[in-house]
């Protein structure tokens, strides 16, 4: 049934059943009532336009009005008086006064039980009644406070009933749908206060957070045991009462309670308006028009708000409130900035890691897992985040549920993929190879000095130095070097010198280990008494990283002498093994046994390695050694207790070897001159006689022939010679 | 004391009663409850009437059919039920007792 209506008449119309609402709302059958009030209105209107009018006016609606009767008018039963001296029927008058209760007038207010508004016995809304507060707060008050059910019970039975109580109470707390995103409860305490609910979030998050901290020992960040476990699940509680108990805002004039706003037409109006709007542009597309219509109603609202706030707080509550605001913004900050950091660290990082991808990952799933990983692990959150900080920023209110629903699952399913991953790496590692030593056959096994340095290798002088993964050396598009490369110096068993290379790697199982660790190019030659090793490793993409390994072992005969170059390796770490001890490496291999430095001569000695000076090779000697180097310049480098041997017979015996090199040299390359010498003379007689010969003969034909101008060969022999 | 006050309570208890009664006369609706009332000088607004009706109603003792109209939205008819028979009864007795009683004590009756 349509029927044409003024907007003044519609609007007094509005009103009129509005007030009709709140009159009936504690009746049973409310819904029922009002639309039979409105089918009465309707015919009323129907009747009035069959008469000829075009449409309805407000004298209309008046005179309607007067018939049906004002709700103040209505004799019901819970008390309406036909007297002009009872209050408004609308519930949010600031009339502190009730209803006419009992049959004598009483000055100044008492203490009732709220009949009509009671959950259990009315005594917290009695009491907020009284104080004109919401009576949530009162009941969460009671809970949190403790005062217990036996006062609750008392109060039940020694406080009266009444049914007509009005709490005058302008601002309650309610659960905000609008603004939920579990419960609404942050966004309505947000509301209550007037602070950003993002806030009350963290302020509810902060005990979870302390507990995943605590979890991971943050250094200085660790927060004392007691908040976490204690605050935790009772925060968590804290947030279900919280959901049980305070009511959901609903309808419009319970929104606008929510807010704090007076509820009466206008602002009603207003609001259902702006909720349309809110429809339309959660409907529509989000356009900057959308944004900043937001941007201006917010502003506008929460100046409001504010006044509001301002009004009904008291300075101790802004205090209070100011104070766990700065707080929760803090944490907040603190919690944001974190989390972003180790996000666009954890992706630069995997960019980074992004070449090297081939050499450690099989083709098949483990690629598939690792794309999985950048993209929805990390990616998600990333793209997630920076979305969320345009919202923010552009007042965008409702976020978009599937988007929000996809986003998690994406970041869910990278999770997975992450896990996926490193499940996957960790089963190829998980075996290491047997240690096998093999023997390198040396040219000249009886040196008396053997330097060992390293192919020098331009490429090695190349890799980057603000990217160090280690053991990553250096890497270019199809091949890698690893810097696991190592020397290690033994005692010889025999008079000769001895090199032995063990070769190490990890594998899936261990016959996989052992495959691929006896695929590990590893060159080592001797020249002369130098002794040449590859200083990394090379690995292409088909065999893959499986932190290879190689040792090479110099068994150095007694009193013979071997330096180890500096240049022969890139970082000093060890990287073999796995993570858990089942490999026997850590067994068979005690570092600090074998220790050397690098660049220093040292001589095999029978009970070990020494230096020149006669200290024997370890760590403390060396740090003995540094130290005094720093501190005192004029002290001799060494104890003279810590001598074993005289020291001009060891300087002696090193320069008579050198002289004694030299003087091989010499007679090698005399003899090679003398040698050469004598190939020269027969080289020279043996011309000589030819010459002699073709002399002779050309004599014979000048004698015989004519003295024709013939070409002597003779002389050109002769220049030949002379230029030999 | 505010004369209106007890007035208007005297006529809430008998409201009750009274509208029961037109009901038992036969099916009526609201509007029509109205104007016999208003016939009889009780007046009574709609607003009062709506609510009672529908508790009656919720009470089980009274029941309604809906009407289509020609002029306007369909209409409640209601009709008094079995238990709204019973309770119309002994209000009526009720009544009856309490209209002597009065009155005898205001001397009308002797």
């Amino acid at each position: 049934m349509v029927v044409p209506i003024e907007e003044t008449s519609y609007e007094l119309l509005k009103e009129y059943i509005e007030s009709l609402r709140q009159y009936f709302a504690k009746e049973e059958g409310r819904n029922e009532i009002i639309n039979d009030i409105e089918s009465r209105i309707g015919e009323l209107f129907q009747e009035r336009l069959k008469k000829g009018a075009t449409c309805i006016t407000d004298d209309d609606v008046n005179a309607i009005i007067k018939n049906i009767g004002r709700p103040e008018d209505f004799e019901n039963e819970d008390g309406g008086e036909p007297s002009a001296k009872a209050s408004e029927a609308n519930s949010n008058s600031q009339s502190s006064y009730s209803h006419s209760q009992a049959q004598f007038e009483w000055k100044g207010k008492r203490l009732y039980r709220d009949e009509n508004n009671k959950i259990l016995g009315g005594v917290c809304s009695g009491i907020a009644a009284y104080f004109n507060i919401d009576p949530v707060i009162v009941r969460i008050l009671f809970i949190v406070s403790g005062i217990g059910l036996l006062v609750y019970i008392l109060l039940w039975i020694f406080v009266p009933g009444s049914n007509a109580l009005v709490n005058g109470v302008r601002k309650r707390l309610y659960r905000n749908p609008d603004g939920k995103i579990v419960g609404g409860i942050c966004s309505g305490i947000g509301s209550y206060f007037d602070v950003n609910p993002w806030l009350i979030r963290a302020l509810f998050l902060i005990p979870f957070i302390t507990f995943f901290f605590r979890w991971g020992h943050v250094g200085p960040l660790t927060f004392p045991h007691f908040v976490s476990f204690t605050f935790s699940p009772g925060t968590f509680l804290i947030y279900i009462i919280l959901w049980l108990v305070i009511p959901e805002a609903t309808t419009t004039s319970e929104k606008l309670e929510m807010k704090g706003e007076k509820v009466d037409i206008n602002s009603i109006k207003n609001s259902v308006i702006e909720e349309m709007k809110g429809v339309k542009q959660r409907v529509g597309k989000m356009g900057a028009e959308a944004g900043s219509f937001a941007k201006e109603r917010g502003a506008q609202i929460s100046q409001e708000m504010r006044y509001a706030a301002r009004n009904t707080g008291s300075a101790l509550g802004n205090v209070i409130v100011t104070l766990l605001k700065i707080f929760g913004y803090f944490i907040l900050g603190c919690l944001a900035f974190a989390l972003i950091v180790a996000l666009f660290s954890i992706a630069v990082v995997s960019v980074g890691i992004f070449p090297l991808k081939d050499f450690i990952l099989n083709n098949g799933w483990q690629t598939v897992y690792a794309w999985g990983t950048l993209l929805f692990f990390i990616g998600v959150p990333v793209v997630g985040l920076i979305t969320l900080i345009i919202r923010r920023l552009a007042r965008i209110k409702k976020a978009n549920r599937m988007m929000r629903y996809s986003f998690v699952g994406l970041w869910i399913l990278g999770i997975i993929c992450f896990i996926a991953l490193i499940a996957s790496v960790a089963n190829d590692f998980r075996r290491t190879s047997s240690i096998i030593e093999q023997r390198v056959a040396l040219t000249n096994a009886s040196v008396p000095f053997l330097t060992v340095s390293s192919i020098d290798n331009n490429n090695y002088h190349r890799y980057n130095s603000w990217f160090r993964f280690e053991p990553f050396a250096y890497f270019d598009n199809d091949t890698a070097y690893i810097g696991n490369v190592h020397v290690r110096i033994e005692k010889s068993a025999t008079d000769s010198f001895q090199v032995g290379v063990i070769k190490l790697c990890n594998g899936s199982s261990r016959r996989d280990a052992d495959t691929l660790a006896s695929l590990i190019n590893f060159h080592v030659y001797q020249a002369d008494s130098v002794l040449m090793m590859d200083r990394a490793i090379s690995i292409n993409t088909t065999d893959k990283f499986r932190n290879q390994y190689v040792e090479l072992i110099v068994y150095v005969p007694v009193n013979h002498k071997v330096k180890i170059d500096k240049n022969i390796t890139y970082n000093p770490i060890r990287f073999y093994g796995t993570w858990w001890h089942d490999n026997d490496w850590d067994n068979w291999y005690h570092e600090d046994d074998y220790y050397f430095k690098y660049g220093e001569t040292y001589i095999m000695k029978r009970d070990g390695l020494y230096t020149l000076d006669g200290i024997p090779a370890n760590k403390e000697n060396d740090y003995r050694r540094n130290w005094d180097e720093e501190y005192d310049d004029n002290t001799p480098l060494t104890n003279p207790e810590n001598y074993r041997y005289d020291k001009p017979d060891k300087l002696d015996s090193l320069t008579n070897e050198k002289q004694l090199q030299m003087q091989k040299l010499k007679m090698s390359i005399d003899s090679l001159k003398q040698v050469k010498q004598r190939e020269d003379q027969r080289l020279k007689d043996s011309l000589n006689n030819a010459k002699e010969k073709l002399e002779q003969k050309i004599q014979n034909i000048d004698e015989k022939a004519a003295p024709t101008q013939a070409f002597i060969p003779g002389n050109r022999e002769y220049n030949l010679l002379m230029h030999i | 004391m505010n004369i209106d006050n007890t007035a208007s309570q005297m006529r809430k208890g008998v409201l009750e009663f009274c509208i029961l009664s037109i009901i038992k006369l036969g099916e009526a609706y609201p509007s029509d409850i109205i104007d016999k009332m208003k016939a009889a000088n009780l007046n009574i607004l709609e607003g009062t009437l709506y609510p009672l009706l529908t508790r009656l109603k919720n009470a089980d003792l009274l029941t309604y059919r809906w009407v289509e109209s020609n002029s306007g939205p369909p209409r409640k008819y209601f009709s008094l039920t079995e238990k709204g028979a019973e309770f119309y009864n002994e209000l009526e007795t009720t009544w009856q007792q309490l209209a002597n009683a009065v009155d005898e004590i205001t001397g009308k009756k002797n």
